[in-house]
């Protein structure tokens, strides 16, 4: 159970991480769709296996959920949004 | 890695390799077949020994197939060949269409004879476990296994964590010393180690394509909002869709097609040609193909209806997009290197189904060994023998229905046959298995597995005769069919060894009891850790 939360809430996670890269970069991310996506699988995977790390996962699992909302609210700052674009 | 963090990445691992072994075991067997898609779809061809029909050119067929279906005007794909099809979609039948030439009778009438579908059936079964796909917007076989890639990938990871600080140690050891399960644990993980790269790609190319629809839609939701729409089509599309102004024009002459793309890409191989608006001024013909001696060696060439060109995406000559997403196909299909590397694909795919049984089974004699007899290691080891025996043998009766049954007065039925027989033999060989001894059951589908794959080419030359050696695509496949009864046979023949040669686990033989003797992994035995859950 707790392995498949760590891979439930690592998946937006590493979409957004993605996306904060994107919005970081100077290169427009149209240009680069495809190895955007190849970048969210494998840091998805990566993600997957922090939860076998830590002794208890439950801290993990919150940290997760607490991260996707830190890196929502982040998204919402970036030029994607209009912010400095 | 400290024994307690080691044993909870072992768990990890464990657990998505079971949640994934046995979708991964169907797509890796069913993939190493479909490495030879295209020779597939000749050897699914019946061979009549008859005088040959001289069929019509590309160019009447395409005047034909417009002329009789209206919807083929707005979108087909034209194969070229000895005998050219044309796919289209038919609204009227809610499906895609394939005609060939020889459907065609001299009053030009579409006369469509039955096919044979073994060549798509495999590839179903291998990209979507033969899950049909009712014309949804996302395709649930294909996300399916693309979440089970994704698995796969997390298994490799943790793989390579547990495996790392003792992979030199490791590396080529396949001994037992008196202990036979050593022996097949050693064998998964050279396996594993020696196919790590290999198995990477497998994983990261195989989710990103099977999870491309939900991380689209999650993209849009999450970071990029509605503007991704448009910029995903505008950027993996060939050339937009066509603007029709009613203007009608001659189409060109198909060779002339061809010689016009050939002089954008000289090195073009050309695989298939998308036509657009047929006979509209407003549409265009997307010539698609390769060009050799590159990974990503796909090509398009875009013409007008003059033979103008719209567009050229080539090697060197694309968007970023389109030069990534090139690798990304072809690394999953190994068809950049020529024969070699096909045949690499198809060893590979074969180990790596068995680096997904012998991981199963690992886990199930693990567990019973760890927490004592139990219903679940024993159900789990039956249905992987059930599920594995089913999948190889269910596919040989697939290839033999395809060959026998055109040639019989059920010949209309043959591509219903290949699925239909396909699936009741896995669900009754899942069945019995679920009540044989597993060891019983083994010994008897590894002495018939290898016979099956075996007849088909025998099968083949008897109702054939040298068509079934000397067309290259129908020889290829051929001895791609022997090589798995040779393979098969080899399974067999260290199954029977190691039967000789150690007492099989309890598990095989329905006798697990409480007083069992416990095997530790060397893994466990150095973490020290060995608990009861």
């Amino acid at each position: 159970m707790k392995y498949f939360l760590g891979l439930l809430l690592s998946f937006p996670l590493s979409l957004m991480l993605v996306g904060l890269l994107a919005a970081a970069l100077p290169a427009p991310w149209q240009d680069w769709l495809v190895l955007q996506l190849i970048a969210v699988v494998v840091l998805w995977m990566v993600l997957g296996l922090l939860v076998a790390i830590p002794a208890r996962a439950w801290p993990l699992l919150v940290g997760m959920l607490v991260a996707n909302l830190l890196v929502w609210l982040a998204l919402q700052f970036t030029p994607l949004y209009g912010v400095g674009a | 890695m400290k024994g307690e963090r080691l044993r909870r990445m072992i768990d990890l691992h464990a657990w998505v390799g079971m949640v994934s072994g046995l979708a991964l075991f169907v797509a890796f067997f069913a993939g190493a077949i479909n490495v030879f898609h295209h020779e597939l779809h000749h050897w699914q061809e019946p061979h009549y020994d008859t005088a040959a029909v001289s069929p019509m050119g590309m160019d009447a067929l395409l005047e034909q197939v417009t002329g009789q279906y209206p919807d083929a005007r707005e979108r087909l794909y034209l194969l070229p060949g000895e005998d050219p099809g044309v796919m289209w979609y038919e609204s009227s039948e809610g499906d895609w269409i394939t005609a060939h030439a020889t459907d065609f009778n001299a009053e030009g009438v579409h006369d469509a004879r039955p096919r044979s579908a073994l060549a798509d059936f495999i590839n179903e079964l291998h990209f979507a476990l033969g899950i049909p796909n009712p014309g949804w917007p996302i395709n649930i076989g294909m996300t399916f296994m693309g979440f089970i890639a994704l698995l796969y990938g997390v298994a490799l990871f943790s793989g390579l964590l547990i495996h790392w600080p003792k992979i030199r140690k490791e590396f080529f050891a396949l001994k037992h010393e008196g202990n036979m399960r050593r022996y097949w644990k050693n064998l998964h993980n050279v396996i594993g180690i020696i196919s790590f790269p290999f198995h990477l790609i497998m994983s990261v190319t195989g989710a990103a394509m099977g999870m491309f629809t939900v991380a689209a839609v999650l993209l849009g939701v999450l970071v990029f909002g509605p503007q991704l729409r448009g910029v995903i089509t505008e950027e993996t599309e060939v050339w937009p869709a066509v603007d029709s102004q009613g203007e009608t024009v001659i189409m060109p002459l198909m060779e002339d097609v061809l010689s016009a793309a050939r002089n954008a890409v000289p090195d073009l191989r050309v695989d298939w040609l998308e036509i657009r608006g047929y006979g509209d001024a407003a549409g265009w013909i997307d010539v698609a193909g390769s060009v050799p001696d590159h990974v990503g060696h796909h090509a398009h060439v875009v013409l007008d209806p003059t033979l103008g060109t719209l567009r050229v995406i080539a090697p060197g000559q694309r968007s970023v997009n389109f030069a990534s997403l090139s690798p990304v196909y072809s690394l999953h299909f190994g068809d950049y290197g020529g024969l070699l590397v096909k045949m690499l694909y198809v060893a590979l795919g074969l180990l790596g189904s068995l680096l997904f049984v012998s991981g199963n089974i690992l886990w199930c004699e693990r567990r019973s060994d760890r927490v004592g007899p139990g219903r679940s290691s024993a159900f789990l080891l039956r249905l992987t023998l059930g599920v594995c025996y089913g999948v190889v043998i269910g596919i040989a009766f697939s290839f033999l229905a395809s060959k026998v049954l055109p040639h019989t007065p059920f010949a209309g039925w043959v591509a219903l046959a290949e699925r239909g027989i396909f699936a009741l033999l896995l669900v009754l060989l899942v069945a019995w298995s679920l009540r044989a001894s597993p060891l019983r059951f083994s010994s008897l589908m590894l002495r018939v597995a290898p016979f099956c794959y075996l007849a088909l080419p025998v099968l083949q030359t008897i109702l054939e005769g040298g068509h079934a050696w000397l067309e290259p695509d129908n020889r290829l496949v051929n001895l791609l069919l022997l090589a798995l009864a040779g393979s098969l046979w080899v399974v067999r023949w260290q199954f029977r060894k190691r039967v000789r040669q150690a007492e099989p686990h309890p598990l095989w033989v329905g006798k697990v009891t409480e007083g069992h003797p416990k095997h530790l992994t060397e893994t466990e035995r150095e973490s020290g850790a060995v608990t009861t859950r």
